[in-house]
């Protein structure tokens, strides 16, 4: 797995590719939580190019959710499409991420 | 590692590092099948949580562990195997995941096999722990 990450003002796009699995899940929890121990609160995770997520990458997901909602922050994820949305649903995350289709929703969202 | 049109296999240590050899025996395997996304994020996600699991919560000891992981090509279905000998276990005995509480900590990787996969077995024999998740090729 690979982490690219973009800045648009105060806002930090992070663009996994690859599996988020169990191998792969600390490494990107460890990303998230270093852009929120640096100030960057303002999150837009784009999950266009990950092939799959699994329990453990959701945990991961949970816990940012969980440290921007108490650093005052705002976090929100995009690109979920084909068998990742199936991935999601499975789960029901409807209601505990703020979910949006575009990059560009996302973004606008936790401006 | 062995490598067959319809029966492939592996064995890992207890390590979570690596799972990730598995998942690359899945994508292969998937590639040589011609199968679907659909079945290669089922495979991919169920032996993650399998596997997880296992090198998690089934021992007791600090000792390495040889787990065994066989995938084979039946006809209409794909079968992924998975065995330990770790404590005795059977994931299918956890209660269904409350779905409407925020806690996903537990029991959330059984239920994502539950749902992945159209059937799933599992067995204790000869001191180790056997599980078997079928999907059918759609």
């Amino acid at each position: 797995m690979d982490v690219i990450e973009q800045e648009a003002g105060s806002v930090t796009i992070v663009e996994p590719r690859g599996r988020i699995d169990s191998v792969t899940a600390k490494e990107f929890g460890d990303r998230l939580a270093s852009l929120l121990n640096t100030g960057r609160h303002r999150l837009v995770i784009d999950l266009k190019s990950i092939s799959y997520i699994s329990s453990a990458g959701f945990r991961q997901l949970l816990i940012a959710n969980k440290s921007t909602e108490e650093k005052n922050g705002k976090l929100a994820l995009c690109g979920i499409a084909g068998e990742v949305k199936r991935l999601f649903e499975i789960g029901a995350f409807g209601d505990l991420f703020s979910i949006y289709t575009t990059r560009e929703d996302g973004i606008a969202s936790v401006q | 590692m062995t490598v067959d049109a319809r029966r492939v296999e592996t064995r890992i240590q207890n390590q979570i590092s690596d799972v990730g050899s598995v998942a690359d025996l899945v994508s292969r395997f998937c590639a040589t099948h011609n199968l679907s996304e659909q079945l290669l994020v089922a495979l991919s996600v169920s032996l993650d949580e399998a596997l997880s699991n296992i090198i998690k919560y089934a021992y007791s000891d600090e000792q390495r562990h040889s787990i065994f992981v066989q995938l084979a090509y039946e006809p209409g279905t794909v079968a992924a195997m998975v065995e330990d000998d770790g404590r005795p276990f059977d994931p299918l005995s956890a209660p269904q995941l409350d779905l409407a509480s925020r806690d996903r900590d537990r029991g959330f990787g059984i239920h994502f096999i539950r749902n992945l996969m159209d059937d799933v077995k599992y067995f204790r024999e000869g001191g180790l722990n056997r599980l078997v998740m079928r999907k059918r090729i759609v």
